[in-house]
């Protein structure tokens, strides 16, 4: 067991139509492995199942969401079906999640500094000073520059690079997770802000032995940064291993023709 | 993609304070939003904060003076009127405005100044009284039906939609006719009848931001669900509470003035503006119109103050606004 962080087996779920109540299953028997202090990707694409299968894990599917099979271990230990306080202990200080749209995930009526102190504060009941304090350690550690000013900035005045760089720093810094859970955080990002993210998340994985899984449909920079690659189609996983096994020796159709799909773009790019 | 999300919140403060006014102006906004894009934070060290005054709409600081000034004659009347306003007989009966008297006398003599001052109190007192307790059980209410929808939801809005049914002043001059005539009454009645709008309010806006990523991200990181409805969500949905908070206090001055003139909601001699509108009736038809008049004045006053300070309200309660 000491070798795996997260475990997912034989997890299955459906949507409950709207109008019909008719059932219609999204996840086939999903299973998949983390491997501790490993970048781990989760590639597929849009639709694949691959967010909702990471939603899942924190217990944050969308209401019309059911599951009809399958268990999540957290380091061994079942988290599926546990109550909101347990799973509040799990959330935020065990495995913790960066959105796609951080400014979406960032409240707009308080300040970037206050929201990563009261974060912190959740869990640690430092007081608010020294909760600040923290708060700009953390958005200097992400690179954020003049972290003084810019913490008592608000959401909107942050641009969508230096939002997803804040929404790192409470993930990762301020609740110090051991799993940390990123679902695709540099879409809708430029291309060298891209890059600049992807390397602030393997220097904090590194450096921290933080577990990351990075679901993502951008296979360059799941070639560049990731350990493990997870590849899913239609709710299906259809290929796991290592980073290179993939990218080198596809076993699987469907892996073949993202390589290719992928390929073609960046040669164009 | 930036451009979309701020389009998506201009048009929902647009839409949500529909009362016209400066903020709420397409033109004035499509004008505001452009500059604002382009003053990226790194382009422009802007001052900090200024008071918060001056952040006012030009109908906003009318509104809040002429409150300040009602804040003002209410304290003053504690202290000091002109003459004593429950005494009858400080000069003739009828007397027009004049340096003695500048607002005139009513039926029985007494000075119409003296009993406006001290009419603020109840009109004043009772306004905000009951605004504040409706605000806190409405909101909070409302906030928990927002949050939870389901059974608690439904069985929350059915019984406001009860309440509802009746019109607000019958409603209102039913109860107090049942209760009887008191401050407390009048304070409880009022705060009965604003609660529903509020809660109304405060559980769409809930509903429809409930699901917001960032309401998702206050549930991860590990906030129980106390903490995100009154922390995290409550305060995104201030401004258009507030901005109605105004409009439900101009209503209850109007109301309290209602139960006044009716002779419903003080006893018949306190010097509430209603009433005194009242009994400066007769003096109307004979051409003692100021017993009236002053009063009235008072009312629309009182109430003009609390609709100008809505939407100048709504604009300091959101950053995105924030000049």
């Amino acid at each position: 067991m000491s070798d795996v962080i997260l475990e997912i087996e034989g997890y299955s779920g459906a949507f409950r139509g709207r109008e019909s109540g008719e059932m219609e299953p999204v996840l086939f028997d999903v299973s998949y492995r983390l491997k501790p202090k490993a970048i781990t990707a989760v590639v597929g694409e849009t639709g694949s199942g691959k967010s909702l299968m990471a939603l899942s894990v924190l217990g944050l599917q969308p209401p019309t969401f059911r599951r009809t099979a399958g268990s999540i271990r957290f380091k061994g230990e079942e988290i599926l079906g546990l109550d909101d306080r347990a799973l509040r202990r799990i959330r935020g200080r065990r495995i913790s999640m960066v959105f796609q749209d951080a400014r979406a995930a960032l409240n707009p009526v308080f300040t970037v500094g206050d929201q990563l102190a009261d974060t912190d504060r959740l869990h640690s009941g430092r007081s608010r000073h020294a909760a600040m304090a923290k708060a700009i350690e953390a958005l200097r550690r992400v690179q954020i520059p003049e972290p003084e000013r810019r913490a008592r900035q608000y959401p909107h005045e942050y641009s969508g690079g230096m939002a997803q760089r804040a929404m790192i720093a409470m993930a990762a810094l301020i609740c110090e997770p051991e799993l940390l859970i990123m679902d695709e955080p540099t879409t809708g990002l430029d291309v060298t802000t891209q890059a600049e993210i992807m390397e602030l998340i393997v220097d904090l994985a590194k450096s921290r032995g933080l577990t990351v899984c990075l679901i993502t449909h951008d296979l360059g920079v799941v070639a560049e940064t990731c350990d493990e690659v997870i590849v899913m189609n239609k709710g299906r996983v259809v290929e796991t291993g290592a980073t290179e096994q993939i990218f080198t020796a596809p076993a699987h159709a469907y892996t073949r023709r993202l390589l290719a799909a992928s390929q073609l773009g960046e040669e164009g790019a | 993609m930036e451009m979309l999300e701020r389009r998506r919140f201009g048009l929902a403060r647009f839409r949500t304070l529909s009362p016209a006014g400066p903020g709420a102006d397409p033109q004035q906004r499509a004008e505001e939003n452009p500059g604002r894009m382009l003053s990226r934070p790194e382009a422009a060290p802007k001052p900090r904060r200024k008071r918060r005054f001056s952040r006012l709409t030009l109908s906003g600081k009318v509104g809040a003076t002429l409150l300040a000034f009602y804040v003002g004659v209410t304290i003053l009347s504690f202290f000091w009127t002109p003459y004593d306003p429950t005494m009858p007989g400080a000069g003739m009966p009828y007397e027009a405005p004049s340096l003695a008297f500048p607002l005139g006398t009513d039926r029985l003599g007494t000075d119409i100044l003296s009993m406006l001052m001290m009419g603020t109190r109840y009109d004043l007192g009772i306004c905000l009284a009951a605004v504040f307790i409706a605000f806190s059980i409405g909101t909070i209410l409302g906030t928990i039906a927002g949050y939870f929808g389901g059974t608690v939801d439904t069985v929350i809005m059915r019984l406001i939609e009860i309440v509802q049914a009746f019109p607000g002043l019958l409603f209102a001059m039913l109860i107090v006719q049942a209760a009887g005539p008191g401050v407390v009454n009048v304070i409880a009645v009022l705060s009965f009848v604003g609660m529903p709008d509020y809660l109304r309010l405060a559980r769409a806006e809930i509903r429809s931001r409930r699901e917001w990523q960032f309401a998702e991200a206050a549930r991860l990181v590990g906030n129980l669900w106390f903490g995100v409805a009154f922390k995290h969500l409550l305060p995104n949905s201030m401004g258009p509470l507030l901005a109605f908070t105004s409009l439900n206090a101009a209503f209850s001055v109007l109301i309290i003035g209602s139960l006044g003139f009716l002779g419903l909601g003080l006893s018949p001699d306190s010097p509430e503006w209603g009433n005194m509108i009242a009994r400066g009736q007769d003096g109307v038809m004979t051409g003692q119109w100021w017993v009236s008049l002053f009063p009235g004045i008072a009312v629309l006053g009182m109430t003009a103050a609390f609709y100008m300070l809505g939407d100048a309200i709504a604009d300091i309660t959101d950053p995105r606004r924030r000049r």
